[in-house]
């Protein structure tokens, strides 16, 4: 299971931050409830083969322990602090994608370049230019495919990127410092 | 291993890969090189096949490329035109939906020594223990409180053919109707206003209207997060075009403001008032479309008294909400309400919330009364009740409200108007909606070419399974209701039932039935393809009772969401690619794809576990005669359901029959064979897992389409949507012909010739006449082939800021997370894109209460109060005086602290209102 924040990827000006999931927990509403009250009476077995039943009952799952908020529903959890990927444009280090073909992931902090209006586009300020093979320090370039205007003239390379791609960030994320949650569910 | 060490090796991995990549000289998918693609599936060994993104409601055609029985790529499909070779963050997210972790592998039962216990940690079981406990419960629960104690809840995500199973299975098989989707939280009340308005559910027009319209306004719709592929597509056109107009309206600032020419924040609930204003300007300045009125329209409206869908009676009250459920038997109006109700607003206006249970009637009125009733909405008064931004000029403001209505009342303008929750999750959503239609009604902006108003859904088959397949407890399908005599005939002739069979009560809309579980009138519950334990608004009061009474929760999903912690019973499900489906999209467009990769473990189709389930009833067990508290219909005993077992005979269903045999596995089904030569060799685990030799998915389609041909919601032939060319297609279709725009002559073979347009929906079609009172004479008129032109009136929501809870709460979602966050929440990049939901305040209202950024803060209602860290910056720039939070962090859990107040015609909870304090933790 792949646990690393961003840290480990971007070079960052101050010390890297691992920022444990802080839970702590408030019981709002806890109501008990008379052991066995709700018990079934016997049980039918049949078909539950004895392999299936030894590991069944080798691994009883409690409810608190299932999901992506330990804990129970009446608890109410504290959620861990965001911490924003700060890497400056040029200082990042380029993710990977998370299956060929996938959007790649935006590495650097995107809040000063926020927002992209009509006249201000700063992704495209920097990204829109060709660069074959781009050094460390310059920007991933934007692929050819965001030349063509696919529903109204394909086949045709404009001067700009599609109108369609304007909005960089529908279909590139920007990711925060977080760990992942659960392990990681990349493709191949 | 240390972070970064495993980083290291990841950033290898990926230069690798991509020198990998760049050596055979291979561009990666989505790039466009001629032959790019040809050249890397030769290579890699994937396989692409078309298909439908998991998510939102726009549709988004998909490739799909599997390699070893394992999605391993996804692009847009340029061939479709919905997206046009795009995704959004989350399509590119359907290749690794299917692989965290965590997938549900295997049947969890709650068990203490060896033997079902509520109290239980969960236990894994084979599928036949669980069923066995299954139905255990349901015979057990269904012997004490009859049909109306069972129930199931599904969702505009179920296909096409796991909503017409489910939905055959609780109205035909076990004659409930407690089937409702978590779509009645969706578009419940825009469904209302397509029946009140045209007698028709859904649009009239569809996504090219984007291209070939100018004038394009957002009400309560951030499609830049919820549709962003829509958005991609006015945003391509308008800076195309320097013409273009697009405007939003907004309680918050958000991205789609970012590229609008027009920004109008307005306070929650006062859309009505705006409304009426752009109505009234439309008359004032002459605007009217005199002859597509005359012609093709009536007045109408409806009483104001209809309550908010709370419940009644304060018995399941917590003490803190009793003044707001109060707001339920009695409202004194404020003085803004007796101004917009023509009203002496000096005086006191204690009005009884008296149609409260008839909250849909309506009645026809002049265009006199019409013109009368919008007089109070000047721009002054609107403008003064409406400002959402309390630090904006208030002349600019005005200013913006008259922007508004020159764009629509301009003759050479066309307009479309999309909406999704801020309209329909409204305690008046379905008037909204309909105003919607007013104004384009009004100036004949509707059912043509880049002219319409058109909502938008959320879900990727709200349209195609929750309302075409009518799977509401109200719904059959083909927008036919199960209180409709004519229409229980027509579905127990297809459905081959004795007459009889089907309940004529609706069921429980999906907010009653969490309340039926409080109060113990609902016993027995399935939960499909959702998670209401999250999304019902107010869950301090479902949490309890699902856990602590007298129940058994069977829920069917993926991974383990929070309903899955509250269940009784587990059951692991296959996920889109897993399975065979259907879609259908906000624009009428119908799409499938094939199964792609096997379901892991011992996951199984939700159509397999419907299709497996009802083997365990016999026809002797849920077809006698049956209680139904409170039914009267002409024809019934009250209460009660009649037995059909001797008409069941006579068409030769014998006691011993089941529901598989009765409902499912029907000769005319079995004949429906697999393998088929439409799978291309392709697999179909629902038949491998039922060991069956007929193709249930083809053949469920087939009997579900029959419903709707020759009645204005035709499909294709199932064949048909898997060939080569077609993306999917917009019914009706008629004569291997899609429609583009409904009601009009020239495009539609439903409206008749020599009308131009017509609205030939045939419900609600005959009405009394009145006037802004009430009936005046009860004669019915038929309004055959006329849409209807309401009135509403602005009204308050139950719940506003006061000197204690002195916010507006409004929820949403975000662009990386889809519902719940079940699915989004465990792919990284997304996560990691937003891996909180965050509480969006006004900077000043932070410093106010001494909240920085990142700080935690109390979220606190008179229902519950949660945690969640402060954001003063970000994509959603709140006014001073509201807030808002996503719902899709079940550690940011929202929902208890929202109000479950309802349209009251359309019963679909309000999650954008509600009063809240906020405070430092």
């Amino acid at each position: 299971m792949r646990r690393q924040g961003l840290q480990g990827l971007i070079r960052v000006g101050g010390p890297a931050l691992l920022v444990p999931a802080l839970f702590v927990t408030v019981p709002l509403m806890t109501a008990p409830l008379a052991p066995g009250a709700l018990a079934s009476g016997d049980v039918a077995t049949t078909g539950e083969p004895a392999t299936e039943q030894a590991q069944a009952q080798a691994a009883p799952i409690a409810d608190v322990e299932l999901g992506l908020s330990r804990g129970s529903v009446f608890d109410v959890p504290s959620p861990p602090p965001v911490v924003e990927n700060e890497a400056e444009p040029g200082e990042s280090v380029r993710l990977p994608r998370a299956y060929p073909g996938a959007p790649a992931l935006v590495p650097h902090a995107v809040a000063d370049l926020l927002p992209i209006t009509r006249r201000d586009n700063l992704c495209l300020d920097c990204h829109a230019v060709e660069i074959e093979e781009p050094g460390e320090g310059e920007p991933t370039p934007i692929p050819e495919s965001h030349y063509l205007d696919l529903r109204n003239a394909p086949g045709v390379r404009r001067d700009a990127v599609a109108g369609a791609r304007y909005n960089c960030l529908s279909c590139h994320a920007a990711p925060t410092a977080a760990a992942p949650l659960v392990g990681d569910p990349g493709g191949s | 291993m240390s972070a970064t060490e495993l980083s290291r090796r990841e950033l290898l991995k990926a230069t690798v890969a991509a020198a990998a990549a760049s050596a055979v000289g291979l561009p990666v998918p989505g790039s466009s090189v001629p032959g790019g693609a040809e050249l890397l599936d030769e290579v890699t060994g994937w396989r692409w096949d078309k298909g439908v993104c998991r998510f939102c409601g726009v549709g988004c055609g998909l490739r799909i490329a599997t390699r070893e029985g394992r999605v391993v790529a996804v692009e847009g499909d340029r061939d479709n035109p919905v997206n046009r070779g795009l995704l959004c963050v989350k399509g590119y997210a359907n290749a690794q939906i299917l692989y965290g972790e965590d997938r549900l592998r295997r049947p969890l039962l709650r068990m203490k020594g060896g033997r079902f216990d509520k109290r239980g940690e969960f236990v894994a079981v084979s599928w036949e223990r669980a069923f066995d406990e299954m139905e255990r419960q349901f015979k057990r629960v269904h012997a004490e409180l009859g049909p109306t104690g069972v129930g199931i809840m599904g969702s505009g995500q179920y296909t096409v053919q796991e909503g017409y199973a489910a939905a055959k299975l609780v109205k035909a098989g076990w004659r409930s109707n407690n089937l409702d989707p978590n779509a009645r939280h969706c578009m419940a009340s825009a469904v209302a206003a397509f029946m009140q308005v045209f007698g028709i559910d859904e649009p009239s027009g569809n996504y090219d209207d984007i291209e070939l319209t100018d004038t394009v306004v957002l009400w309560g719709a951030n499609m830049a997060e919820m549709h962003p592929m829509l958005w991609a597509r006015i945003v391509d056109k308008r800076l195309a075009d320097p013409g273009y107009r697009v405007v939003n309206l907004t309680t918050f600032r958000n991205r789609c403001s970012d590229l609008a020419d027009l920004e109008i924040v307005f306070k929650p609930n006062t859309d009505l008032a705006i409304w009426n204003y752009v109505a009234r300007e439309i008359v004032r300045r002459g605007a009217v479309d005199r002859e597509f009125v005359d012609r093709h329209c009536v007045f109408a409206t409806g009483p104001y008294d209809i309550g908010f869908g709370m419940r009644s009676g304060a018995e399941f009250a917590f003490a803190a909400e009793r003044d707001t459920q109060a707001r339920e038997r009695e409202v004194v109006l404020s003085r803004a309400e007796a101004i917009a109700q023509r009203r002496d607003p000096a005086a006191e206006h204690r009005v009884a919330q008296a149609s409260a249970a008839t909250a849909g009637k309506h009645w026809l009125i002049g265009f006199e009364e019409f013109t009368k009733a919008l007089e109070p909405y000047t721009l002054e008064f609107v403008a003064e009740l409406s400002q959402g931004d309390p630090d904006e000029p208030p002349a600019t403001y005005r200013q913006k409200l008259v922007q508004l209505a020159d764009l629509y009342a301009d003759p050479k303008r066309k307009a479309v108007s999309f909406w999704t929750m801020g309209f329909n999750q409204h305690t008046r959503g379905t008037w909204v909606n309909e105003q919607a239609y007013m104004v384009h009604l009004l100036t004949g902006k509707q059912a043509k070419p880049g002219n319409g108003a058109f909502s938008l859904t959320g879900q990727p088959s709200a349209c195609g399974t929750a309302r075409e397949v009518g799977t509401f407890s109200h719904r059959l399908p083909a927008d036919m209701v199960v209180d409709d005599p004519q229409h229980r005939a027509r579905a127990e002739e297809l459905w081959k039932l004795p007459a009889g069979t089907v309940n004529p009560k609706p069921g429980s809309h999906i907010t009653k039935m969490m309340r039926d579980l409080e109060d113990g009138s609902l016993k027995w519950l399935w939960v499909q393809v959702t998670n209401p334990f999250q999304s019902t608004a107010n869950a301090n009061h479902w949490l309890g009772p699902a856990r602590e009474k007298d129940n058994f929760i069977v829920v069917s999903d993926v991974y383990p969401t929070l309903s899955c912690k509250v269940a009784d019973l587990i059951l692991p499900s296959a996920m889109i690619f897993e399975k065979w489906g259907a879609y259908g999209n906000s624009e009428r467009r119908t799409q499938v794809w094939s199964e792609q990769v096997p379901p892991p473990g011992e996951a199984r189709s939700d159509l397999w576990q419907v299709l497996e389930f009802s083997k365990r009833f016999k026809l002797a067990e849920v077809w006698g005669a049956q209680p139904v508290p409170g039914l009267e219909a002409p024809g019934f005993e009250p209460g009660r359901l009649p037995e059909v077992l001797a008409a069941a005979r006579e068409l030769g269903y014998g006691p011993e029959a089941t529901l598989y045999d009765v409902l499912f596995a029907t000769p005319a089904n079995r004949r429906v064979r697999w393998p088929d030569a439409v799978a291309e060799g392709r697999d179909n685990h629902t038949v491998v897992h039922a060991g069956i030799d007929w193709f249930p998915e083809k053949a469920l389609f087939e009997e579900y389409a029959a419903f709707g041909r020759g009645h204005a919601h035709d499909l294709a032939p199932f064949d048909v949507y898997y060939g080569d060319d077609v993306r999917g297609l917009r019914w009706p279709v008629v004569d291997g012909r899609e429609t583009a725009w409904r009601f009009n002559e020239e495009y539609d073979p439903y409206a008749a010739r020599g009308s131009g347009f017509d609205f030939y929906g045939p419900a609600g079609k005959s009405l009394p006449r009145g006037d802004l009172d009430g009936v005046t004479d009860p004669e019915p008129v038929a309004l055959a082939g006329k849409a209807k032109i309401f009135f509403r009136p602005y009204a308050e929501p139950p719940e506003s800021p006061d000197e204690e809870y002195d916010l507006w709460l409004s929820t949403g979602r975000v662009l990386e997370h889809w519902h719940s966050g079940s699915m989004t929440r465990r792919v990284p990049e997304l996560h990691r894109a937003v891996p909180t939901a965050q509480l969006f305040i006004h900077p000043a209202d932070a410093k106010e209460r001494g909240l920085a950024r990142n700080d935690l803060a109390w979220i606190d209602s008179r229902r519950g109060r949660i945690q969640a860290r402060v954001e003063t910056a970000g994509r959603n720039p709140v006014p001073r005086g509201l807030v808002f939070v996503p719902w899709f962090d079940e550690g940011v859990f929202i929902n208890k602290v929202t109000l479950d107040a309802t349209c009251p015609i359309s019963k679909e909870t309000d999650f954008k209102k509600c009063a809240v304090k906020v405070y430092k933790v």
